[in-house]
């Protein structure tokens, strides 16, 4: 297929279609209105459905009715109406079911406002629901790769049995690139779903519920959920590595957006002669924390840049160990930082400011 | 900014200047994500650099980042006045429609200077000038409709067509001409820009409304001879890349607020 020009959310609506995806329920919300409005025109060209719920809420819920009776199917929202997905977020990890969440992220709390920050790392990535519970988070830094994971989130979300989360900021979901869509799954050769309950003819009643009153049971099951968390954090997680300019001094610690303007400030940086290099966590959960150590153990510097005031910073450190200095710059409220400033707290680390 | 590298066509051999066959009031409609504010951004300092006094009124109310309003300082520093909402509203998603915008709609063509109107995409982005259509003089205004082929929905000439249709009846107004501007961002090629001219000419066929202008950015425009130069004998808009992502290189110069899209 030839390449497109489009918009992040454009290129995630496409994408889910060319995944096989044909039935999405969502409200809308800057700045990810692209991917409702997107899919309204697409969905019917495929024979698939869009619906605008009445809410969030409602969006969730009738998600976790169509992936329990086994469909592909797509949500998308913006931070304050991902807060209102929660419940049924909760909800369907329980009860094991694949579905692909997309979280356009603005800048909060609260209504905050409608331009692009990192600021749902934390609710991403631990839960964000009640419950002990995970969802796999992928995190693209382009629109092309916002497109490839949107696609591999419907796989994964399969392969789990459990909602898969692709978190962009506002930026990744409203610039335009060329993307080309690389592959396209029929729907026939999608996996069979042995426990959607699509109607119990000569077998037994499947059943989907998160209901468990024994405690017993409740806890055996929240085992069994860990357990698939453990296989992810075994198998799934995924980085870039990024140092073009020879063994860093200055390690970037930065994912989505941020991760790009890190690439323009380590090019700024090489021509002061100050070797930098990215680290680009690309799964967010499970989190690359092993591979983020030995990039960590051969530079002087590690240091973290999100539009956050330090989310991810919390797993960078976690992973590093409390006695290695991990140094932070963020920007938030929807103000995003430029590649001259990531030079300048780079040309401070290593104390080469003036 | 590089003054030599942008800017409208002069009256060369069998050619005029863009501000000859524009007319005084340029309304910039198209597809979503066809390439108006771009194109409008790059008119307004072209017009500029030719002498005349030019006002761009920002009149997207659909998409909520990377609008005219982005390059403000920009603008202001070239004497070109920018009419976008102020205050907290210049960051909202509201459809907001200033009255000085009627006013310019009525007035513009007597102010003895250029007036460009940077419109939101699609028929959605359309109505918002369908309800002030009724204050344009239609002797002093040219509507102009955007065509990038490479965009979703609008890659074949039923799509484009009807999108046109839609976007005119939206409007309230005649389309006066196509703007040709098929590229790929950093990966259009002179093969992208051509094939766009004969996308956008089959739509001239269809429609009979006149094909006016082939927009090309930066080093691919001077491949087709720059200000002043031809794509498939259609005038060229040698335009320099203004709106661009916070990671992306800006215009040599440029003064705009850093840290917002």
């Amino acid at each position: 297929m030839a390449k497109k020009l489009m918009k992040g959310c454009e290129a995630i609506g496409e994408a889910a279609v060319q995944a096989g995806c044909r039935l999405f329920f969502g409200y809308p919300i800057t700045p990810q209105n692209e991917i409702p409005e997107y899919l309204s025109a697409r969905l019917p060209q495929v024979g698939g459905t869009f619906v605008q719920a009445e809410s969030e809420v409602a969006a969730s819920n009738m998600l976790y009715g169509a992936s329990g009776a086994g469909c592909r199917c797509l949500t998308s929202s913006s931070s304050p109406g991902i807060s209102l997905m929660m419940e049924g977020v909760s909800y369907i990890a329980a009860s094991e079911l694949p579905v692909v969440i997309v979280n356009i992220m603005r800048g909060g709390p609260g209504l905050g406002g409608i331009l692009p920050s990192q600021s749902d790392y934390l609710q991403a990535t631990k839960g964000g629901g009640h419950g002990d519970y995970r969802c796999l988070v992928l995190a693209p830094s382009t629109v092309q790769e916002a497109a490839d994971l949107v696609m591999d989130a419907f796989d994964l979300a399969d392969k789990y049995r459990n909602p898969v989360l692709v978190l962009g900021d506002g930026l990744i979901g409203q610039m335009m690139e060329p993307v080309e869509f690389k592959r396209s799954t029929r729907l026939e050769d999608l996996p069979a779903k042995s426990w959607a309950t699509t109607g119990c003819k000569g077998r037994e009643r499947n059943i989907i519920n998160s209901l468990y009153l024994d405690p017993e049971v409740l806890e055996a099951h929240n085992w069994k959920l860990v357990r698939k968390y453990e296989e992810m954090a075994r198998t799934e997680c995924r980085h870039e590595f990024w140092s073009p300019h020879g063994d860093a001094d200055v390690l970037f610690v930065a994912y989505g957006s941020v991760a790009r303007i890190a690439k323009t400030a380590i090019d700024a940086l090489a021509e002061k002669g100050v070797k930098a290099a990215l680290f680009r966590p690309i799964t967010l959960f499970p989190f690359p924390g092993d591979a983020l150590e030995k990039a960590a153990a051969r530079v002087k510097h590690v240091l973290v840049s999100e539009l956050s005031t330090g989310q991810m910073l919390e797993d960078v450190r976690f992973h590093l160990g409390k006695h290695r200095p991990v140094s932070f710059y963020g920007r938030v409220g929807g103000v995003i930082m430029t590649p001259d400033e990531l030079v300048a707290e780079a040309l401070k680390l290593a104390g080469k400011a003036g | 900014m590089a003054d030599a590298e942008i800017g409208l066509p002069g009256a060369g051999a069998g050619g005029s200047a863009l501000d000859e066959i524009l007319r005084p009031v340029t309304v910039l409609t198209g597809h979503f994500g066809s390439g108006k504010t771009e194109i409008a951004v790059n008119l307004a300092f072209g017009l500029r650099n030719r002498g005349t006094g030019v006002t761009l009124v920002d009149l997207d109310l659909v998409k909520p980042y990377f609008r005219s309003r982005l390059v403000r300082e920009d603008l202001e520093a070239r004497g070109i006045r920018l009419v976008a909402p102020e205050g907290d509203r210049f960051y909202a998603d509201l459809p907001i429609l200033l009255p000085e915008a009627r006013a310019l709609a009525r007035e513009g063509a007597a102010l003895g200077h250029r007036v460009l109107f940077d419109v939101g995409g699609d028929d959605l982005g359309a109505r918002a000038l369908g309800s002030v259509s009724g204050l344009f003089n239609s002797r002093t205004t040219d509507l102009l409709f955007v065509v990038n082929v490479n965009r979703p929905f609008a890659e074949d000439l039923e799509a484009l067509r009807a999108k046109l249709m839609a976007v005119q009846a939206a409007a309230r107004l005649e389309m006066t001409g196509l703007v040709a501007n098929t590229h790929l961002m950093q990966e259009t090629t002179e093969k992208t820009v051509l094939e766009g001219v004969r996308a956008a000419r089959t739509l001239e066929a269809a429609t009979g409304i006149p094909l006016r202008f082939c927009a090309i950015v930066g080093n691919l425009a001077r491949a087709f001879g720059g200000p002043g130069g031809k794509a498939d004998n259609l005038p060229i808009l040698a335009m320099e890349r203004h709106i661009v992502a916070p990671f992306a290189e800006k215009p040599s110069g440029a003064r705009r607020r850093s840290g917002v899209v």
